[in-house]
């Protein structure tokens, strides 16, 4: 399948999810949809850094602090 | 795969002449880039100090392709002008803006941003072609609309081209990043994209 066909799904959210998904669509400057798609380019980019043995680590500016973020 | 019609300055005659834009880094442009780019960055290094090698002589495009290649979150683009292949670009979607006015918002990141060897002044003069980074530019500026990121871009420049990316296109300089080998970072904000848009 060519990139620019496009296959139609139905998402179905609860209230909680679908009220997350609005509120990063205006943080973002996204469409609902465009941030659907960004996160699945996310994970799957994330997925695969993991699975090359690396870890994801978030560094807190100030104090230089790094957590570890475990992927399932 | 998409191509588009693009012009690159024939240096020697001054005339723009037509290049192409592919939206795809194929096995062919890999196949030329080994066989005609490399060859040529090799030669450069031969016998020099690791300090006077051009900064981006590493970078193996064919091991970075079997990377990127499978994920949905990387764009990779080729020009080639008259059947040689004149530059290459890898850019990723999924990055954030740290310029305050756009912070945390979605950005394409150029990953990789690399111009034939023939066409940099070090290499020959006049160098064979110019514009090729313009175009590239452009083309990461294109790609950020069309994911509705209203032409935000950023990237992590090598010493040699910050001055491009800087005079030329317009970004914004937002210092020395550590955690990018210390490469200084800069960012296009929608409003410089629009300009760079309606003047490239």
């Amino acid at each position: 399948m060519e990139d620019n066909e496009k296959r139609t799904m139905t998402l179905n959210l609860t209230p909680r999810e679908m009220a997350v998904l609005e509120e990063l669509a205006a943080k973002k400057d996204l469409s609902k949809t465009g941030v659907m798609r960004l996160a699945l380019r996310l994970l799957q980019a994330v997925d695969a850094k993991i699975r090359m043995g690396q870890k994801m680590m978030f560094e807190d500016e100030k104090t230089k602090e790094k957590s570890e973020m475990v992927l399932i | 795969m998409q191509e588009s019609r693009v012009y690159l300055k024939e240096m020697a005659t001054g005339q723009l002449v037509e290049a192409s834009l592919l939206d795809e880094i194929t096995d062919r442009h890999l196949a030329m880039w080994i066989d005609t780019w490399q060859p040529v960055m090799e030669e450069r290094c031969r016998g020099r100090k690791p300090g006077d090698r051009p900064e981006d002589h590493h970078w193996d495009w064919k091991l970075k392709a079997d990377g990127w290649r499978p994920l949905l979150g990387y764009h990779s683009f080729a020009i080639t002008c008259n059947g040689e292949l004149q530059g290459l670009m890898l850019a990723c979607d999924f990055k954030s803006a740290r310029i305050p006015a756009q912070f945390g918002k979605p950005i394409v990141h150029v990953e990789f941003l690399a111009t034939a060897p023939w066409n940099r002044p070090e290499f020959q003069t006049p160098k064979r072609y110019s514009g090729a980074g313009t175009v590239m530019v452009a083309a990461a500026v294109e790609l950020s609309w069309q994911l509705g990121y209203r032409g935000r871009i950023g990237l992590h420049s090598l010493g040699d081209a910050e001055e491009f990316y800087r005079d030329k296109c317009g970004m914004t300089e937002l210092g020395n990043d550590a955690a990018y080998q210390g490469l200084m970072y800069y960012e296009m904000t929608e409003k410089k994209a629009e300009y760079f848009r309606q003047t490239h």
